[in-house]
């Protein structure tokens, strides 16, 4: 039955009622601009009505829940780009600097190598020229060099991504402990029945920047979230996070351990996999290629020297070396005597003959299969292409990570027309139901006025 | 429909990348190249690695060419004086031959003879950038040293060996004829028949003159034989200038069309470039300050 009473309730109630509702707006406008911020929606029913005779009455509104709207699927969708873009991204960044090292076409080790076989063209005019004996020495020192600063910037490169190693990995595992605790308060939450909504948040943008950092994959079990790398090694299971090492590899570079497990060629996606994949594999094949250069080169240039004979008539000797354990790197001369480069074909000093034997190392075959200049050649255009393609990956999985968030930002992102809609909706309704209230105030003033009223 | 409120992050970055279009279109036309890093056309990269290492190749050919032109025009000019002198000594022949002349004015021409005989060798003794250019390859030894103990009053200190400079690929030349093949090749000896002729003066032997003159003049036009072969070389080193000019300006066309910017469309690229860029610049500032708040007053 309807009274003063349960109406000044129902108005009570709603004041309630709108004023979380006007809270949930409020914090949805707070963090219009907070990253990973799902906005909240207020699910509001009516009240089970009493029914009296035939008659039903309303008995006002209910605040179901409030809650984060989400999308599971989108936001693991989103962490796998997020792997794979910044995976790309660290990659490129390297090989853009690798790609550097054989950029210019008036330095470097093609033009070095041009200038030395030039060199010895020159000579060819005049082989008991004391200078141009001197430059051909000279430009055999600067090939060799060319090499070893190659290699060297090369290593270089590679020790700063071995750096950057165990500093993600010490992000890493920051991050998979904080996860760990909060996966322990949802579990509380969820055990009291509460609505986890803006812990999932910060959980979800954890988990956001750990895939930043490496590829993971989430599932859910009994003990809550489990969360493993790509290949399947735990990182969190449940409240309990399990910490990666970083320890010396056989490589001498620093490979990660987990539980005494070396899973480094795991490993992809995220800085961690772009890092690792850029140090173990895109620099080492150049490097190969240049060692492999190197010693061939050296090779097939100190047999044509054995062909031949030095200016005092002796036979030609070996002019470069180098270490097999790295040749670009330890290439150097077995002298700085002009006179031993071995012109002559027969002995005499004026004899020019073995300039054929030295010039056709420019343009014979290497045993890796193609001549120098190629094989060089060859290289460059292998470091654009490997260059080349981390750049289409960046690109297109940033492509597609725009597209998930745009997706995403359509579910979850805080609209501030609607917000602003709602606030005055929910500001409406406060403002009626203390109209109600006020209403009820007065008729109450009426009922107890009235028997006073007779009497007067 | 809902749609993502928060649209900044793709104007961004959309901006982001019109932007990197213009920086790499600005890049091109500054530095004149489509390729400012291996990535940006790798196979192309590589070609321009080869076109630069054959354009240093040709460079070297001409300066190669140019290195022995030197060489060649000194021993052409050298066996010019050299057939000179050996006409004055065949006409001094001719003149000795004659019985009319006393036995004292042989010996006078004899001396005569001999003063070519050792311009001759100092001739023969040429040498150009300290290298004798007749000392086959020994090229730091004297070819001729005055004997007059030998029956061809000299001694060859060279040997026979030849050199050859590559002066374009696949083609190469020789560029020295030993001194024993020029002034004493199997078609005629210049030194012996000097000697010869000598002897003769100085013996009073009109016939043995006569035939020594006819040695000489036999010598001679040997010698005039081998001479061409420089002749021709200088022949094949002017048309092999020609020809590398030539190639250098392929290669560069070649160079150019794998990397060359056209700076007309360049220009237009970045123009649209820049306004595609404003028009998102523009569209940003629309956009954002819009929102239902500014029509609740």
């Amino acid at each position: 039955m309807g009274s003063l009473t349960s109406s000044l309730w129902i108005a009570a109630n709603a004041l309630d009622v709108n004023q979380a509702a006007l809270d949930a707006t409020s914090n949805n406008i707070a963090n219009a601009n907070t990253p990973g911020y799902s906005r909240e929606v207020v699910d509001l029913s009516e009240q089970t009505p009493v029914e009296v005779g035939n008659l039903t009455f309303g008995t006002g509104v209910n605040l179901d829940q409030i809650q984060s709207v989400r999308n599971q699927l989108l936001t693991l969708q989103i962490a796998e780009q997020t792997s794979q873009q910044n995976g790309a991204q660290t990659q490129l960044n390297a090989l853009q600097q690798v790609q550097g090292l054989f950029a210019s076409t008036t330095q470097g080790i093609g033009e070095a190598m041009s200038s030395f076989f030039n060199g010895i063209s020159q000579l060819s005019t005049n082989p008991t020229d004391e200078a141009q004996r001197s430059s051909v020495i000279t430009a055999a020192q600067t090939l060799a060099s060319s090499f070893n600063q190659a290699a060297a910037s090369l290593g270089t490169i590679q020790s700063n991504l071995n750096q950057s190693v165990s500093q993600t990995v010490t992000q890493i595992n920051a991050l998979t402990a904080q996860i760990a605790q909060i996966n322990a308060k949802v579990g509380q939450m969820q055990q009291l029945g509460q609505d986890p909504g803006g812990t999932l948040d910060q959980e979800n943008q954890l988990i956001s920047q750990l895939s930043q950092l490496t590829n993971v994959s989430e599932t859910q079990t009994q003990q809550g979230l489990t969360i493993t790398t790509g290949n399947g090694t735990a990182l969190v299971v449940g409240n309990q996070s399990f910490n990666l090492q970083v320890g010396n590899g056989p490589t001498g570079m620093q490979d990660v351990f987990s539980q005494g497990q070396d899973i480094t060629s795991t490993i992809q996606g995220g800085t961690l996999g772009g890092t690792i994949q850029a140090r173990d594999q895109n620099i080492p094949s150049v490097l190969s290629q240049l060692n492999t250069l190197a010693s061939q080169f050296a090779d097939s240039f100190n047999a044509a020297q054995e062909k031949g004979f030095d200016l005092n008539g002796n036979p030609g000797q070996a002019l470069f070396s180098y270490n097999t354990a790295g040749a670009a790197a330890t290439l150097s001369l077995t002298t700085q005597d002009p006179n031993a480069i071995a012109a002559s074909s027969d002995g005499t000093p004026g004899s020019n003959g073995n300039i054929t034997n030295l010039m056709a190392v420019e343009t014979q075959p290497l045993p890796a299969g193609e001549d120098p200049i190629d094989t060089y050649s060859n290289l460059v255009a292998q470091a654009g292409d490997l260059t080349s393609q981390a750049q289409a990956n960046v690109t297109s999985s940033t492509a597609s990570l725009n597209q998930l968030n745009d997706q995403l930002g359509a579910l979850s992102g805080v609209s501030i027309n609607e917000e602003t809609a709602n606030l005055l909706n929910y500001q409406n309704a406060f403002s009626a139901a203390a109209r109600v209230v006020n209403t009820v105030n007065q008729l109450a003033q009426t009922v107890l006025t009235m028997g006073t009223q007779a009497a007067s | 429909m809902r749609v993502n409120p928060n649209f900044t992050a793709d104007i961004l970055q959309n901006l982001y990348v019109s932007q990197n279009q213009e920086q790499t279109t600005i890049q091109q036309m500054s530095s004149g190249r489509l390729i400012n890093m291996p990535s940006d056309n790798p196979a192309g990269a590589a070609q321009l690695v080869e076109n630069q290492v054959q354009q240093e190749q040709n460079d070297q050919f001409q300066q190669n060419t140019t290195a022995i032109e030197g060489l060649m025009h000194s021993a052409d000019s050298t066996l010019s004086s050299v057939v000179e002198s050996l006409n004055q000594a065949v006409s001094l022949g001719v003149e000795g031959g004659n019985t009319t002349k006393s036995p004292a004015e042989l010996q006078s021409i004899a001396q005569e003879v001999q003063g070519i005989q050792q311009q001759m060798v100092q001739l023969a003794n040429t040498s150009y950038e300290g290298n004798y250019i007749f000392s086959g390859t020994l090229t730091k030894t004297e070819p001729y040293t005055l004997n007059p103990s030998s029956p061809d009053g000299v001694t060859y200190n060279g040997n026979t060996g030849t050199n050859t400079v590559t002066i374009a690929n696949g083609n190469n030349v020789q560029t020295n004829v030993p001194g024993s093949q020029i002034f004493q090749g199997a078609g005629g000896d210049v030194f012996g028949a000097l000697q010869q002729l000598v002897t003769a003066l100085q013996n009073g032997d009109y016939s043995g003159v006569e035939s020594a003159t006819t040695a000489l003049g036999g010598s001679l036009s040997y010698l005039s034989q081998q001479r061409v072969f420089y002749g021709n070389v200088l022949n094949q080193l002017t048309d092999n200038q020609n020809y590398l000019q030539q190639e250098q300006v392929t290669l560069q066309t070649n160079a150019n069309s794998i990397d060359g910017v056209d700076m007309a469309k360049a220009a237009t690229d970045l123009s649209q470039e820049q306004v595609t860029q404003s028009a998102t610049l523009a569209a940003l500032a629309k956009i954002v300050p819009m929102s239902l708040l500014n029509y609740l007053k």
